[in-house]
């Protein structure tokens, strides 16, 4: 690794750790800001079981006291502490609770979508114009133009209620294929049609043209030259793919009953369970920053030519 | 060459055994999506609601949560069905439910003796020290429990509670021995068997409950029912399995629960049509009328005991700018336009083009369930008129006349167009709502009434626990507002419109309404030494709900709770829609479930034939 790359490897380290502290501090700020409290319920709690509660939590201090109470814990002993409203569990068992499905979940549907979406794009790009591409196309359209909660919906009309051969409820192994074909679909149809006019393009250049002006047979020029080149877009897309899928799952957890992260953190904001939305928000934000980080880096070592400056 | 011919030779055995890990996994993965096989016996899937917040019996406030807790533990007292199906409160870890003792000092001490065998899940002895250790833990204020005021009715629960507590406030209660529990109330309460039946009630161990996640895993889960908790993946299904050391094991029916956690209803019907679930708790309002088409048998609507209502901020000024009515005459003039608005709302439009849950039209704010003495319905004795229940008739008939009637009042205050049969003075007000499309399409059908005679009623949502907070701080001027009962005594629907209550989210007697002394009360003809005239609503109405609450004859204290909600309506503050009816699917395979008033349901004497 030349010292410029390394260089500028180091750098973005510095931005992303940055990025994460802002987004801890505006997320901690708004959220004391927003009205309610952890402890509203619908039927009134007294004032001093309020007050006891508060005290438990540290709640009764200044804000700026909590928040760099709380910078410290994270900080130095990666201590997301406990939830307010799931009383008795830590927010670090929640998220990991959640994490281990959402992380199953989105890695086998970006794998899924990777390899058939690239598959299906290389398909469409070498039979151009033909009936097979126009297929292709008219599928992906569709699947892209989709949003999850329809397409999960009619996934669980038809699979798990007419033919009735799939679980409806994710909370078993089976119950996740699923999720995961609702997750794929999408990127899938993106990553085929980003093949395909990348492919296109490659097929294109000037070298393609001397490679077969010089007589390479057709598979190597593909394999070879064609499908590795065309592949850099979708690199530079699958680190933040995986990174949506696993965060923006929520609609199809929320449709599938997937015990996953998305649901948590949705009920977490509801329930204004202070220290679980921080927890949740810090490991989303971590993973964001850390896949964009990647797939910068890895565009770096397929493609020399780009300059990272 | 020979190197190149090795390579090929290593890259079959590399290839033979990814092909092996590729069978290994895939095994692995068909021996993971294979249906488990559960060991002999019966057992059903069922699905309330989402993750519970908590399982603790003192900490849990949730239906769904109370019904997982009726199945793990086992307090002095339980639901259960009689001979006929009727439900009844019994004995369950105590040996009868005994009658109080009256002391000197008007407060009522029993003693109940526990069973004999009783045994926590872990072996260890049930004991009554472990009663009075949980009913204290549940009542204190380090706690903080939601429910921690279903112990009011113990002695030394005010003190507790005091703002400075005196040394060792405690509750009044004790184990005189391992088999003995003494407990001293207040003063008589009617609805006392059915609080030792509630799961704020049962029991826990000091040792048990020292560590503060034990009610979050199995393993630290300790608990003395019919069902030991034998698995929790959170966020997906806690699995309950018959307790062996439970004394009543040989009664129970249903080897093993699995409560699955989900609070998406189309999920929940999708579980339901596919044959997964046996028991679904919540059904998308949209699907109501082909559900219970299809699933003719297997749709029920159970009553449930609570309100679905339109609270008015009673410090809102609705009166026009040129009225000139101040205080008391204000008041007045406020509360007969208030109770006008409510006459223009058809309630059967409501239940039936918007609910569909064959909820009823509400004339009253005690809520349909309730009973007198007499074991008449409380709802159908409210108000003074012979001819309907409650303050006014909601009958499809009446709907005009309300309507004329309501027209006519609101013309002594308002300027009336005759042209355009329309109001042009009445101030525009502002409906808040949680957000959420069923009261979202209330709103817009008050809204329409309103509209329709010139007031207009703008709309406004706000998220559920920003809401909270808003109607709690009295910064509305119309809400929507819904209470569901804690027990079946109309108490719990009326102490909360005193003064300091922290549910009167009407504002009664704060703020400029305070000061107000619009209200009368004369109780001596019910022997009852309270006469106030023109009193303020800390004068009448704080004082009347004291007086129920300190009431010993049951005749009398029913009389009294009638007379309070007359009060309570006078002001028009309250605008009941309808009562809360509670929608279930239960598989027509399924026979022995029942469900409590409170919407607990009971799996233990299930069968699936």
């Amino acid at each position: 690794m030349s010292p410029k790359t390394l260089k500028y490897i180091l750098k973005r380290i510095g931005l992303a750790i940055l990025t994460v502290w802002v987004v801890i501090t505006v997320t901690f700020f708004v959220m004391h800001a927003v009205p309610g409290g952890p402890f509203m319920s619908e039927k009134a709690v007294s004032p001093a079981a309020q007050a006891a509660l508060e005290a438990k939590y540290g709640l009764d201090k200044p804000l700026l006291e909590q928040y760099f109470t709380y910078l410290k814990d994270v900080v130095t002993r990666f201590d997301f502490g406990p939830s307010l409203k799931q009383r008795g569990r830590m927010v670090i068992d929640i998220i990991r609770d959640g994490m281990k499905t959402s992380v199953k979940l989105g890695v086998v549907a970006a794998c899924m979508a990777g390899i058939v979406g690239i598959v299906l794009g290389a398909v469409a790009a070498l039979r151009r114009n033909k009936i097979i591409d126009k297929i292709i196309m008219v599928i992906t359209t569709a699947f892209v133009s989709m949003p999850s909660f329809i397409m999960g919906s009619l996934l669980l009309a038809l699979f798990a209620i007419h033919w009735a051969i799939l679980p409806a409820n994710g909370s078993t192994s089976k119950g996740l294929i699923l999720p995961i074909i609702t997750l794929a679909l999408y990127p899938m149809a993106y990553i085929t049609r980003l093949t395909r006019s990348s492919m296109l393009d490659v097929l294109g250049q000037d070298y393609i043209r001397t490679a077969k002006a010089k007589g390479v047979s057709g598979v190597k020029i593909i394999f070879g030259h064609a499908l590795k080149n065309s592949l850099i877009p979708v690199i530079t897309y699958f680190g933040p793919m995986l990174a949506y899928i696993v965060t923006g799952s929520l609609v199809v957890e929320q449709i599938f009953a997937v015990p996953g992260i998305g649901r948590a953190f949705v009920s977490s904001i509801t329930n204004r369970d202070y220290p679980m939305v921080m927890g949740t928000t810090i490991v989303l934000a971590v993973l964001i920053v850390v896949m964009n980080l990647i797939s910068d880096i890895m565009y770096k070592i397929i493609d020399p030519r780009i300059n990272l400056e | 060459m020979e190197v190149q011919f090795e390579n090929i030779k290593f890259e079959r055995e590399t290839k033979m055994k990814k092909i092996l890990a590729l069978v290994l996994a895939m095994t692995m993965v068909f021996a993971l999506a294979a249906p488990s096989v559960f060991a002999d016996g019966s057992s059903i899937a069922v699905c309330l609601a989402s993750e519970p917040d908590t399982l603790d019996p003192a900490l849990n406030s949730a239906v769904d949560g109370a019904t997982l807790v009726s199945h793990l533990f086992s307090g002095l007292a339980k639901w259960a069905q009689d001979e006929n199906g009727a439900l009844v409160i019994v004995p369950d870890a105590a040996e009868e439910l005994v009658e109080g003792v009256v002391n000197e000092d008007g407060t009522v001490t029993y003693t109940y003796t526990l069973r004999d065998g009783l045994k926590w899940s872990d072996g260890k002895p049930v004991t009554a020290a472990d009663f009075a250790f949980a009913w204290q833990r549940a009542a204190s204020v380090e706690l903080g429990a939601d429910y921690g005021y279903m112990f009011e009715v113990v002695d030394g629960y005010a003190d507790i509670w005091a703002e400075e507590p005196p040394e060792g406030a405690a509750l009044n209660v004790k184990a005189i021995d391992d088999k003995t529990l003494e407990v001293t109330l207040a003063n008589a309460v009617s609805y006392w068997n059915e609080l030792l039946a509630f799961p704020t009630y049962f029991p826990v161990r000091e040792d048990v409950v020292a560590n503060e996640g034990w009610a979050t895993d199995p393993a630290t889960y300790v608990s003395n029912g019919a069902y030991i908790m034998t698995g929790w993946n959170h966020n997906s299904v806690i699995t309950l399995e018959k307790n062996p050391n439970f004394v009543d094991a040989d009664s129970i029916l249903m080897d093993k629960i699995e409560f699955y956690l989900s609070d998406d209803a189309n999920n929940m019907v999708a579980n339901f049509k596919n044959g997964t679930w046996q028991l679904i708790d919540d059904v998308p309002t949209n699907e109501m009328a082909a559900l219970k088409a299809e699933y003719p048998d297997e749709y029920i609507v159970a009553g449930q005991i609570g309100t679905y209502y339109v609270c008015w901020n009673v410090n809102e000024d609705i009166l026009p700018a040129s009225s000139g009515l101040t205080g008391v005459e204000a008041e007045n003039a406020r509360a007969e336009i208030r109770n006008a608005i409510s006459l223009l709302f058809d309630r059967n439009y409501i239940v039936e083009e918007i609910g569909q849950a064959g909820q009823v039209p509400a004339s009253s704010f005690v809520a349909m369930g309730m009973t007198n003495p007499d074991g008449s319905q409380f709802y159908q004795t409210a108000g003074s008129s012979e001819e309907f229940d409650g303050y006014y008739d909601v009958s499809v008939d009446a709907v005009e006349s309300n309507f004329d009637q309501a027209i006519e009042v609101l013309k002594k205050y308002y300027t009336f167009d005759e042209s355009t049969f329309t109001f042009t003075d009445f101030p525009s007000m502002t409906y808040l709502y949680n957000t959420s499309e069923g009261h979202k399409a209330i709103g817009e059908y008050l809204q329409s009434a309103l509209a329709g005679i010139g007031i207009t009623m703008n709309l406004e949502n706000q998220e559920w626990a920003t809401f909270l907070n808003t109607r709690k701080n009295g910064d509305y001027s119309i809400a929507r507002n819904g209470w569901l009962a804690d027990y079946n005594d109309p108490i719990c629907f009326l102490d909360m419109w005193t003064t300091a209550s922290g549910n009167n989210d009407v504002q009664f007697g704060k703020g400029a309404h305070a000061d107000v002394a619009a209200y009368s009360l004369d109780l001596t003809d019910l022997g009852v030494d309270v006469k106030v005239e023109n009193g303020t609503w800390a004068d009448t109405y704080d004082v009347l709900i004291k007086t129920i609450k300190g009431c010993t004859d049951n005749e009398i204290r029913y009389e009294l709770m009638h007379r309070a909600e007359d009060l309570l309506m006078s002001t028009g503050c309250i605008c009941p829609l309808y009562f809360y009816t509670d929608t279930y699917m239960i598989s027509k395979d399924v026979d022995g479930f029942f469900a409590n008033p409170l919407g607990y349901k009971y799996f233990m004497y299930c069968t699936i034939g």
